[in-house]
């Protein structure tokens, strides 16, 4: 009986083309370590915040005289609702952690190169849709700094020449961060999750056009793939179990050490906080934006260090493969680069003194100076490199992705279908 | 690539405040319920007259355990649904000291420093050489040392007030978050469920994988 209805769908759909193509039959190299589960586990904390934030919304209420009061009626009236919430705002940070790790190891491995373009933009546009998403969701428990970081952020928009000062209005509805903002961020957070379902849609329509990369970043031999499903939903579940500890340990032991103080304070638009600081994944791109004294040139500055990750497939000139395995050079710039980062983060964080702005700027130095260094450095590494002779693992990986190439030129030559 | 975990790991962790001059005392509180009770009873005499705590009903303080004698000589004809709300009307209060004083449901949540931030500030009351009253945690607070310890002549005297601070802030602490004790309770079966499924699964995953030559 099963049977007959699976036949009755594939003569109607594409059912078990599907599930072979895309699941039981889709080639993953064997050789993914666990830093390639960061993908799944995003997928994941998606899922889990749409699935929270639906019900979160059920008893949140959008409106400046009611919704602080109405995260306390979901945190001490609503069964569970403490649960829910933590789950959401817990949620939101482990979605960044996974997020940065993914592209860090997309970095690390040179993941972006040819022909993972695309697959790497489209992740570039997935980040910008989560930090929109993120921001918008901090103004609903409308708190101090929920209030004074939308404040902060919007007024930004003033940088957009000739209708600066409109560009802020219309978004937020009002002169000031108030109901209307409140009211279109809520719309816009329950809309943008929708969103970036979709271009997780085309992000993994791109994966599976190029497959996944490898540590060897090489396309590995026909034989070295093997089936995703069960292989590969093994390993990502008992990833998952992992996550889910980490994130366990913070949902029920330290929920608040993710929340501002501040924020337990409603919104007074009387009164700002000592220092406005924002959520701990915004921090090095904030200390960017601060670490140049003029406007504009900050939010450009800030922007543009969201975005220059999009231009590493240019950038990075090397055709060693192996990402920064076998790369000294590369591999050192990797590490520079993470803890730029951390110290830009902490730089973010503390209230701007003259020592930790200076510090900012060199911070904001460093972090441009590695992506207009690497073309350079790439290249003059590549060189180095086959001067002083490869490592036999690396000519081996080169003499196989030959081989396999030319495999490939005469299995089209025959005609015949892979 | 381990190195970028742990440093990625160690963002995470919230970096200590640099916000107050002086140096918080450190104190660990229990919500337990008689703690809470006491915590309820110091605060019921010492603060209620000015401070609202509006988000906690009398009902929730009996529900957690709260002697149900004490907390009807708390209400008085108010309804047991009825919010703990400042027996002084807010406007008094603001002519009185300028400031209408904060509403304390969340305020162990509200502070940096939290629980170790209030207890200090309570008990960080001094009087100084020129006779003027004053707090090394607040300078500018517009609340008088309730609490007397400015003026606590001996040691005794002194621990007293401080064990009373410490309840008080006990409670303030269960205020913020009533839940907070079911949380931690549910929170070690989850890990302990999610161990074993993990372990599980991880079997599972060798299993799968074990078919590969």
């Amino acid at each position: 009986m099963p049977h007959r209805i699976i036949n009755w769908i594939d003569q109607r759909f594409p059912l078990t083309s599907f599930v072979k193509h895309e699941l039981t039959g889709y080639p993953t190299p064997r050789n993914l370590s666990y830093w390639w589960n960061f993908g799944f586990l995003a997928g994941f904390v998606l899922v889990l915040q749409v699935a929270t934030g639906i019900f979160l919304a059920m008893h949140y209420k959008a409106d400046i005289a009611l919704s602080f009061d109405s995260i306390q009626h979901i945190m001490r009236d609503v069964n569970y609702g403490w649960l829910l919430r933590y789950m959401h705002s817990t949620g939101a940070s482990a979605f960044f952690l996974v997020i940065f790790i993914h592209m860090a190891r997309t970095l690390y491995y040179g993941s972006y190169r040819a022909p993972r373009e695309l697959l790497w933009w489209t992740g570039q546009g997935l980040l910008l849709l989560l930090m929109a998403t993120a921001f918008m969701g901090y103004l609903l428990p409308w708190g101090q700094m929920s209030f004074w970081g939308a404040t902060v952020i919007t007024n930004l928009f003033r940088a957009t020449p000739f209708f600066g000062d409109q560009v802020v209005i219309w978004l937020r509805g009002d002169y000031m961060v108030g109901d209307a903002t409140l009211s279109r961020f809520f719309a816009l957070h329950y809309l943008f999750p929708f969103l970036i379902i979709g271009a997780v849609v085309v992000h993994l329509v791109a994966l599976h056009t190029v497959k996944s990369s490898n540590p060897s970043g090489i396309d590995l031999a026909d034989k070295d793939n093997i089936p995703f499903h069960p292989y590969f939903t093994a390993k990502d579940f008992y990833g998952l179990g992992l996550f889910l500890i980490v994130y366990s340990v913070f949902v029920f032991f330290i929920p608040d050490s993710l929340i501002e103080p501040a924020n337990n304070i409603p919104a007074n638009p009387m009164q700002t906080p000592n220092h406005i600081v924002p959520e701990w994944y915004f921090l090095p791109f904030y200390a960017i934006l601060r670490s140049v004294p003029n406007m504009v040139g900050g939010v450009v500055a800030m922007g543009l260090s969201v975005m220059i990750f999009a231009f590493m497939p240019y950038l990075d000139r090397s055709r060693i493969p192996g990402g920064a395995h076998f790369r000294p050079v590369y591999r050192g710039l990797f590490y520079i680069f993470a803890v730029d980062m951390l110290l830009l983060g902490y730089i973010g964080y503390i209230p701007p003194t003259d020592t930790s702005i200076m510090v900012g700027q060199w911070g904001t130095a460093l972090y441009f100076g590695m992506f207009l260094v690497l073309p350079f450095a790439s290249k003059a590494e590549e060189r180095w490199l086959m001067k002083r002779g490869l490592p036999p693992q690396v000519e081996a990986l080169i003499a196989s992705e030959e081989k396999e190439k030319l495999k490939i030129k005469n299995r089209h030559r025959k005609g015949g279908a892979a | 690539m381990s190195k970028l975990i742990t440093l990625l790991l160690l963002s995470c962790i919230s970096i200590p405040s640099l916000a107050s001059e002086a140096k918080l005392e450190n104190i660990q509180v229990m919500t337990d319920v008689q703690t809470v009770e006491r915590g309820a009873e110091a605060l019921m005499t010492d603060c209620h007259s000015c401070h609202s705590l509006k988000y906690i009903r009398y009902r929730d303080l009996v529900n957690y355990g709260v002697d149900k004698g004490k907390v009807d000589a708390w209400r008085g004809d108010l309804s047991m649904d009825a919010a703990v709300m400042a027996q002084m009307a807010e406007a008094d209060s603001e002519l009185a000291f300028g400031k209408a004083p904060p509403d304390l449901s969340l305020i162990a949540k509200a502070r940096e420093g939290g629980a170790s931030y209030i207890y200090s500030y309570l008990v960080g009351y001094f009087i100084s050489s020129d006779g003027m009253p004053g707090n090394h945690y607040f300078p500018e607070t517009k609340m008088p040392d309730v609490l007397g310890i400015s003026g606590a002549s001996n040691e005794k005297e002194r621990a007293e007030i401080q064990s009373k601070a410490r309840d008080i802030v006990a409670f303030m602490v269960w205020a913020a978050d009533p839940n907070g004790p079911e949380r931690i309770r549910l929170g070690y079966y989850v890990i302990a469920y999610l161990i074993v499924l993990t372990t599980l699964l991880y079997f599972v995953k060798n299993q799968v994988w074990s078919r590969l030559k």
